[in-house]
């Protein structure tokens, strides 16, 4: 019987919890702060590369080498960001971890503050999280009163401000660079890259961007759980527990903490207690609606980033969405494409177009206006957006359209076969 | 330098530059729109992909990259024409047009429009989109140029211009995605002086010249290298035009003096080389109260006679020059003074002048003095001061002649009212002026665009116009003109081009010793030896 693995959760799942820090520091909060500090920063960033833990902000990129990369003795203050702007459609853990755990974020982005030299941290959050937002000022608060924030914290001689900051509702800056940009106080549109944030970032100074639950890791790997038991949580390469957002046509929809060693027909069958109605599985989007999807068949994967990279998609932000038997594949894909044609920020040429032009395609299949052609010329299109533009949305705007194309063509051919 | 290779050429590159900027100075094209060397790299249109074969570490880029973004890279191989960049830039042409209007028949930028030449190189004969195309309203954006949303491509080069160029900020990208536009800021029109560059640098139609809108075709037009001479800073341009009228000037680059830019007021200028109302058509002799049309020989004649007779000596000569003259036609004046005369009663109008200090280059360009030669004036020691004391004591005294070049001091009535007293004042100048009303006998010169001249700027650096336009048929250039006068009173005046003038200039005036007029060429070249400009001051940008 397959069971979620606690290590984010260990705090929530409790009835009792309080999410104060009263009550965070009676779970034993906090307590890994005061260990890190006695620690040298190389010492931090070691640590957390042993640990293997890959970024769970959607691109898998190992933390502690980002971390590395931040310029040292650079003339220029250090930043560390956290992205809370959590928009990739299925994904909904962060915001589990602001609303009813904020300190364990809060610690570990102090870790992560204290590792890379940042005496002003920033949290980017999405600003539709009014409660999240609310929960963290709350907290944040409580660590000022506390002293744990500002000057010389636990006596360590150490400064902190945190600032909560909330986006005005583009999915694109959820993108790193652009996210930098709007925090700026600029339009949010990606950035070329090189130079990569670590040397030029937050007003051109050192900057790293960390996802939300990545750095709620840093009290386990660095405090009471070590390293060698976060990477026991998963196989080689995939160390770790992950948050795992589970949507769509299933029965116990809902944020859970697994293993990187389950597979998805355990996570769909056991954890998600199976298909609703009992109906039969039609599909997956594994990992947010920017990934490849997978038919019934392909299930018996392992769910973590190397086994799902292996079969060309990605675990993304472990965002599975399961649709049934009965799911119009090509409606949904109008629904994701439209999505980035909506987000797309419109700067570079292939997704400025392609994500509109495709939209329109799809939706002419709805109107009765499909053909073999058109279905050619969609995969064409879609495929024309990967990887010629400038971010990784034009990618997450192919990837759906090319995958839905090449997996569920029958349902495409439905709409005008027919005639 | 270090060396990479683009389709098997070797191709040197400076440590930190871009693959794209290596190939463009060392003339290989790459396709390109959003990139432009004066401004940041964003690397969006995705029209410059190449392919890196080799990385410079023996292993190849992953996919397709942006020339404008990479770095070139030591032992680096670029292919920038094979199959699949070809393949790489049709994807991007095509995406480019799906929502383009294709009105190229009613539009400016036909001719030199980089959509229309890379369509032509990478387009397809037909369209597969099949849906409405995108559509925008027309706005007021400024009272230079004017925007045609349809026909943008979103490159954001005019959003740039106006943030990191003149730092103004009016302009920029409004809405995302496929409704992703340009436009100015809160409705309102932009002001700032350099609209016209916009024009220039706007890859397609989107952002034309209102002053050049529907008048001429571009394929049509001539160009020439020039100067624009509407203020101290000489800007580099070409001059274009057709059937011997001037349409446009358009900024040339030049890194020393005015890098890719020029102001509005420098491109309306254009507008006097056209002007006939004005011109003096043909040389003129008074008759009693009216200028009578004769021959250049007669001129020369009656001038020669009156000054023999005459005989005036050192301090009953003055010769009155403005600095919109060149080198050579100051140079030639002064000796002819000098030569015929022993005078050097030679005076121009050296007002004060400001120069802005700004962080935004551009803003430096305009100077306050509006004319493209006071330097020269200076380099030659030609008199004057910002009060014109000189030619008041002077002018005091019982003068017999003057010749006047130009249109210097039209403001000081009293000048007119002396000089006209005089028994000889000779006008030479392309245009009838206060000084051709009370002179006895006009010679006409020509403009800017119709004859060959050096100028000194305010970089103290020498530049050359060039003939663009055929001249009046009965004009002559005002250096022709002083030579030819020297020549008639018998002196010994025989150049028979500018070069010769400019070369014994070289060997007369310090300040141009050393330099041959062939040595200028399209950069200029800085005075052998340069002086402190006491007019000038310094003045902090306002904002
Ligand atoms: C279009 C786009 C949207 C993104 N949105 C988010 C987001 O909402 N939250 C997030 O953490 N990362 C997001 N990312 C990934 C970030 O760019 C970045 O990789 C991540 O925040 C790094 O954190 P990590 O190393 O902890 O994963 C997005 C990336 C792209 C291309
Ligand atoms: S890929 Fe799309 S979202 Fe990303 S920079 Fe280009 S236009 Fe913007
Ligand atoms: S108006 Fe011209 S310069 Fe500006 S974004 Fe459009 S195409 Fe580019
Ligand atoms: S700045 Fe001066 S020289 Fe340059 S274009 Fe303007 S008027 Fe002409
Ligand atoms: S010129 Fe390189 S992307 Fe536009």
């Amino acid at each position: 019987m397959v069971e979620e693995t606690l290590v984010l959760f260990k705090n929530i799942r409790k009835p009792e919890y309080s999410k104060t820090l009263e009550g965070y520091k009676k779970a034993g909060g906090f307590q890994t702060l005061k260990k890190v500090f006695g620690m040298k920063p190389e010492k931090v960033i070691q640590t957390v590369k042993d640990s293997g833990i890959r970024g769970r902000g959607g691109a898998g990129f190992p933390t502690g080498l980002k971390w590395s990369f931040m310029q040292k003795g650079s003339s220029k203050p250090s930043y560390l960001i956290a992205n809370a702007d959590e928009s990739e459609p299925g994904t909904c853990k962060d915001r589990e971890l602001m609303l009813k755990d904020p300190h364990l974020f809060l610690e570990g982005m102090m870790i992560g503050c204290y590792a890379v030299g940042c005496h002003h941290g920033y949290i980017y959050i999405r600003g539709e999280y009014f409660p999240a937002i609310k929960s963290l000022n709350t907290a944040i608060e409580e660590l000022y009163a506390d002293g744990l924030l500002g000057q010389d914290p636990m006596g360590s001689d150490f400064h902190l401000d945190l600032t909560v900051h909330s986006g005005a509702g583009a999915y694109i800056c959820g993108e790193e660079s652009a996210l930098l940009d709007s925090l700026e106080g600029k339009r949010g549109q990606p950035r070329v890259k090189p130079p990569f944030p670590a040397i030029s970032g937050f007003n051109g100074c050192p900057t790293s961007v960390n996802n939300v639950e990545t750095l709620a890791y840093m009290p386990f790997i660095l405090g009471d759980g070590g390293v060698d038991a976060f990477k026991s949580f998963g196989p080689e390469n995939n160390s770790g527990t992950h948050l795992v957002s589970l949507s769509g046509h299933i029965n116990n929809p809902g944020v859970y903490e697994l293993r990187m060693d389950v597979s998805m027909r355990d996570i769909i069958y056991e954890i998600g207690g199976g298909i609703r109605n009992g109906k039969k599985l039609k599909g997956v989007i594994p990992g947010g609606s920017s990934s490849s999807v997978m038919t019934a068949d392909e299930v018996d994967v392992l769910y973590n980033f190397d086994e799902l990279a292996n079969i060309d998609t990605m675990l993304g932000s472990s965002a599975m969405m399961v649709f049934d038997e009965d799911t119009d594949v090509v409606k949904l894909l109008l629904r994701i494409t439209k999505f980035y044609a909506h987000e797309s920020c419109g700067q570079c040429t292939p997704c400025r177009e392609g994500t509109h032009w495709s939209r329109n395609i799809i939706r002419d299949f709805l109107k009765g206006n499909g053909s073999d052609e058109k279905l050619k010329r969609l995969d064409r299109v879609g495929g024309n957006m990967l990887g010629t533009t400038l971010c990784a949305l034009g990618d997450a705007a192919a990837l759906p359209i090319q995958s839905f194309v090449k997996k569920f063509p029958n349902d495409f051919r439905k709409y005008y076969a027919k005639k | 330098m270090p060396v990479f290779h683009i389709d098997d050429q070797p191709v040197e590159f400076e440590p930190g530059e871009k693959i794209l900027s290596a190939a463009l100075r060392n003339g290989k094209k790459i396709p390109h729109y959003c990139y432009h060397p004066g401004m940041s790299i964003v690397a969006t249109c995705r029209m410059c992909v190449v392919e890196i074969v080799d990385l410079g570490n023996g292993r190849p880029a992953p996919k397709l990259q942006t020339a404008c973004s990479v770095d070139a890279a030591d032992g680096m191989k670029v292919e920038t024409m094979n199959k699949k960049v070809e393949e790489g830039r049709k994807l991007v042409n095509e995406f480019l047009l799906i929502n383009h209007p294709l009105d190229c028949p009613i539009c400016d930028q036909s001719g030199e429009c980089t959509l229309q030449d890379y369509s032509f190189e990478y387009g397809s004969g037909k369209s597969e989109m099949d849906y409405s195309k995108r559509v925008y309203g027309w706005r007021n954006i400024g009272t230079f140029v004017s925007l045609e949303r349809n026909r943008c491509i979103q490159c954001s080069r005019c959003d740039r211009f106006t943030r990191e160029i003149t730092g103004t900020n009016e302009f920029g990208m409004f809405n995302r995605g496929h409704e992703l536009t340009v436009d100015t800021y809160t409705d309102r029109p932009m002001t700032n002086k350099f609209q016209g560059n916009m024009a220039d640098i706007c890859p397609v139609g989107a952002i034309t010249e209102k002053e050049f809108r529907f008048k001429r075709r571009v394929w049509k037009l001539k160009k020439n290298r020039s100067i624009c001479t509407g203020c101290s800073t000489g800007c580099n341009v070409t001059i274009e035009h057709d059937r011997n009228e001037v349409f446009r000037l358009k900024p040339h680059e030049n890194q020393n003096v005015n890098k890719w830019w020029m102001c509005d007021e420098g491109r309306l200028s254009y507008r006097i080389m056209n002007e006939r109302k004005t011109r003096i058509n043909s040389p003129l002799g008074r008759v009693g109260q009216n200028l009578q049309d004769i021959s250049w020989e007669e001129a020369y004649r009656a001038i020669a006679e009156r000054i023999i007779e005459m005989a005036p000596k050192e301090n009953e000569v003055i010769a009155l020059t403005d600095t919109h003259a060149s080198n050579e036609e100051l140079f030639l004046l002064k000796k002819l003074l000098k030569d015929g005369f022993l005078s050097d009663n030679v005076f121009c109008p050296l007002p004060k002048w400001e120069q802005i200090e700004s962080e935004f280059f551009i803003n430096t360009l305009i100077t306050t003095d509006k004319s493209p030669n006071r330097a020269g004036a200076l380099a030659l020691k030609i008199k004057g001061d910002a009060k014109n004391v000189g030619v008041k004591n002077l002018i005091d005294r019982k003068l017999k002649m003057a010749i006047i070049l130009g249109c210097p001091f039209e403001k000081e009535n009293d000048f007119h009212q002396k000089i006209k007293q005089t028994q000889l004042v000779i006008h030479i100048g392309a245009y009838h002026n206060c000084w051709s009303d009370i002179a006895d006998v006009v010679l006409p010169g020509q403009n800017y665009s119709e004859k060959k001249g050096t100028f000194t700027n305010k970089l103290q650096q020498v530049q050359t116009t060039d003939i663009a336009v055929q001249a009046l048929r009965r004009s002559r250039p005002e250096w022709q003109i002083l030579a030819e006068l020297g020549q008639a009173l018998g002196y010994k005046f025989d150049f028979n081009n500018v070069n010769q003038v400019f070369g014994a200039m070289s060997e007369e005036i310090k300040a141009f010793s050393g330099l041959s007029f062939d040595q200028i060429g399209d950069k200029g070249i800085k005075l052998t030896k340069t002086f402190k400009d006491n007019g000038m001051k310094l003045v902090k940008e306002t904002t």
